[in-house]
C-alpha cells in the first residue's frame, strides 16, 4: 500500500515534469483545447441563454380580457370556469381593478410624469381583466375566441391576444437558437477533433523522444503503468489548464456582454442564472473535467499506438 | 536455480539461433559463457530476461516456469535479474546516484531507503564521490560499473552481464571484473558473457562453450579454446 502511493506519488511527479519540459509544444496543445473547451461551453451557455428568453417572451404572450365595470360576478366566474376547464389553458388568474392599478403604479414608478397625470384623473380609470396563459403559442387564437363569443357580450369590454409582433421574435429567436446551436456543436467538434490531433502528436513527440529511456525502464523491470502514468498525467494537465482558461473566457464573456443586456426582462433571468457561484462552479468543474478526458483519450491512442508495450 | 531444457530459438529470417540447449545452473555459481559472435549467447541471456520467447523447450529460473508466465508479471521477473548491457544503457541526462535510484523507485522503494541504498551499492563498485556526475562525465570502466550498481541495488537471485568488457580497456576490464566477483561472493549468481581470452583463463570458474546454437562444452574450471 505505502508502496503504491510512492509510487502514485513519483508518477505524477514525472508527469509534472514532462509537462514543464515540452513547454512549447504544450502551449499549442492547450491552446486548441481551450479553443475546443470554449466551443462548447459557449454552445451551452448559448442553449441556455436562448431558451430562457423564449420562455421569458412567451410570458408575454397572454389572452387578456378586459371586463367592463359593470360586469356581473357571477358571469365573470362562469367564463373563468370555461377558461379553465379548455385543455390548451395553462393558468387563469383574475385580475382586480384595484390589483390592475397597483400593477401600473408598480411598472411606472420611475415615471414620475405619467403617475402624476394618472393621479390627476383620480378614480381608477383601469378595468378589471382575466389573464389567460396557453401552453401552446398556436393555440392562443382559439383561447381568445372564448371570450369573443355572443354569451358574454355584455361582460367583456375587448380581448387581446398579446403583443402580436413578439410571436414574431419569438419564432425567430427559435430559429436563431436551433442555428446557433447546430453552428457552435460543429464548430466544437471540429475543434474537439483537432486538439485530440495536437495532443495525439505531442505526447507521441514525447514518446519518440524518451524512447531509449523506455527501453531502459522495460529491461529493468518497471511495470507497463509505470511508464504510462506520466503520459497520462502530462495530458491531463493540459485538460487541466485549458478548462480553467475556457471557463474563465466564457465566464468573462457572459459578465461583460451579459451585463449589458441583463436590465432586459428576457435576459435578466438567464443572466442571474448564470453568474449563481454554484453555476460557475459547475462551468469550472466540467469543463476541467473535459478537458482531461480530451487529453487522457487523446494520449490513450497515442500510446496505443507508439508505445510499444505490449510486446514486453 | 535456472534450468533450460531442450531449448530451441528460431527466428523468421536469420535461421535458427539455439538448437536444443540444456543446461543447468546452481545457485550462486559463476557462469561464463564464451563463443563467436552469432553463436547464440545474446539470444540465451534474451530467453532469460524473457525479451524473447523460445521457440520450443522449457526454462524455469528461480522456481518460475516461463512457459506459464503472463506478460503483465514480466516486469516483476526482471526485478529479481539484474542485466548489465555492453553498451551500459544508462541515461544520459540523470547523475550517477539518479542511475542507480531509478531502478529503485521503479520497484517503489521509500525515498528514506533509497538515500541510505545507493551509496552502499556505489561503495561496493568504487563510485564513491562520483554521485554528482552524470555518465558522459564518467570513464568507460566507470560506466560500466554503474550499470552494474544500478543492476545489483535491488538485491536480484541473478546478476546477467552481457560483454560487460567488450569496450574496455584491459584495466577497467578487470575492475569491472573484480566488481562481478565480489558480487557472486556476496550470494549472487552471476552469469558473464565475453570474449576476452584472458579474463576467462585467469578467473578458473565454470565456462560453457557456444558454437552455432549448440553447447561444445561445458568444464567446471575451464580455459578459453
Amino acid at each position: 500500500m505505502r508502496s503504491k502511493l510512492i509510487t502514485l506519488r513519483r508518477i505524477i511527479i514525472a508527469g509534472c515534469k514532462d509537462f514543464s519540459r515540452n513547454s512549447w509544444l504544450s502551449v499549442a496543445a492547450i491552446a486548441v483545447m481551450v479553443v475546443a473547451l470554449i466551443m462548447i461551453t459557449l454552445t451551452l451557455v448559448l442553449n441556455i441563454t436562448a431558451r430562457n428568453a423564449i420562455s421569458e417572451l412567451s410570458k408575454n404572450l397572454k389572452v387578456s380580457v378586459y371586463l367592463k365595470d359593470d360586469a356581473p360576478q357571477s358571469q365573470i366566474n362562469k367564463m373563468r370556469q370555461e377558461f379553465y376547464t379548455n385543455p390548451y389553458v395553462a393558468d387563469v388568474q383574475y385580475i382586480s381593478k384595484d390589483q390592475a392599478q397597483e400593477k401600473f403604479v408598480n411598472s411606472f414608478q420611475k415615471d414620475q410624469k405619467l403617475l402624476e397625470g394618472l393621479a390627476l384623473i383620480g378614480g381608477n380609470a383601469l378595468p378589471a381583466s382575466i389573464d389567460v396563459s396557453v401552453r401552446d403559442l398556436s393555440q392562443i387564437q382559439d383561447v381568445g375566441n372564448i371570450a369573443k363569443q355572443s354569451k358574454y357580450k355584455n361582460i367583456v369590454d375587448s380581448v387581446s391576444l398579446g403583443k402580436t409582433d413578439a410571436r414574431k421574435t419569438i419564432d425567430r429567436a427559435a430559429a436563431a437558437q436551433r442555428y446557433i446551436t447546430m453552428a457552435s456543436l460543429v464548430a466544437a467538434i471540429i475543434f474537439g477533433v483537432v486538439s485530440m490531433l495536437i495532443i495525439f502528436n505531442t505526447i507521441r513527440m514525447a514518446i519518440f523522444s524518451r524512447g531509449e529511456e523506455i527501453k531502459i525502464m522495460k529491461l529493468i523491470g518497471a511495470t507497463p503503468g509505470y511508464i504510462r502514468g506520466p503520459f497520462l498525467i502530462e495530458a491531463g494537465l493540459y485538460g487541466v489548464v485549458a478548462g480553467v482558461i475556457a471557463a474563465g473566457v466564457v465566464l468573462s464573456l457572459v459578465y461583460s456582454l451579459g451585463g449589458k443586456v441583463a436590465s432586459q426582462a428576457e435576459f435578466a433571468p438567464t443572466y442571474q442564472y448564470l453568474t449563481q457561484p454554484s453555476i460557475i462552479a459547475v462551468l469550472f468543474a466540467g469543463s476541467i473535467l473535459l478537458g482531461i478526458l480530451l487529453g487522457v483519450m487523446s494520449s490513450t491512442f497515442a500510446m496505443e499506438k507508439h508505445l510499444k508495450l505490449k510486446h514486453w | 536455480m535456472i534450468l533450460l531444457d531442450r531449448v530451441t530459438k528460431n527466428y523468421n529470417r536469420r535461421g535458427t539461433a539455439l538448437k536444443n540447449i540444456s543446461l543447468h545452473i546452481e545457485p550462486q555459481e559463476f557462469v561464463i559463457i564464451v563463443g563467436p559472435s552469432g553463436a547464440g549467447k545474446s539470444t540465451l541471456l534474451k530467453l532469460l530476461t524473457r525479451e524473447e520467447k523460445p521457440t520450443s523447450g522449457k526454462i524455469i529460473v528461480n522456481g518460475i516456469d516461463y512457459e506459464t508466465l503472463r506478460n503483465r508479471n514480466i516486469p516483476y521477473l526482471r526485478r529479481k535479474i539484474g542485466v548489465v548491457f555492453q553498451d551500459f544503457k544508462l541515461l544520459p541526462n540523470k547523475t550517477v546516484f539518479e542511475n542507480v535510484s531509478f531502478a529503485l523507485e521503479i520497484v517503489g522503494m521509500g525515498n528514506r531507503e533509497i538515500r541510505h541504498t545507493v551509496p552502499k551499492v556505489l561503495a561496493i563498485v568504487g563510485l564513491v564521490g562520483k554521485e554528482d556526475n552524470y555518465p558522459s562525465e564518467l570513464s568507460g570502466g566507470e560506466r560500466q560499473r554503474l550499470a552494474i550498481a544500478r543492476a545489483v541495488a535491488r538485491q536480484p537471485k541473478i546478476l546477467i552481464a552481457d560483454e560487460p568488457t567488450g569496450n574496455l580497456d584491459i584495466k577497467h576490464a578487470w575492475d569491472v571484473i573484480k566488481v562481478l566477483e565480489k558480487i557472486n561472493k556476496y550470494g549472487t549468481t552471476v552469469i558473464l558473457t565475453t570474449h576476452n581470452q584472458e579474463i576467462v583463463n585467469k578467473l578458473k570458474r565454470r565456462v560453457i562453450a557456444i558454437k552455432d546454437g549448440q553447447v561444445i562444452s561445458d568444464k567446471a574450471s575451464g580455459g578459453y579454446h
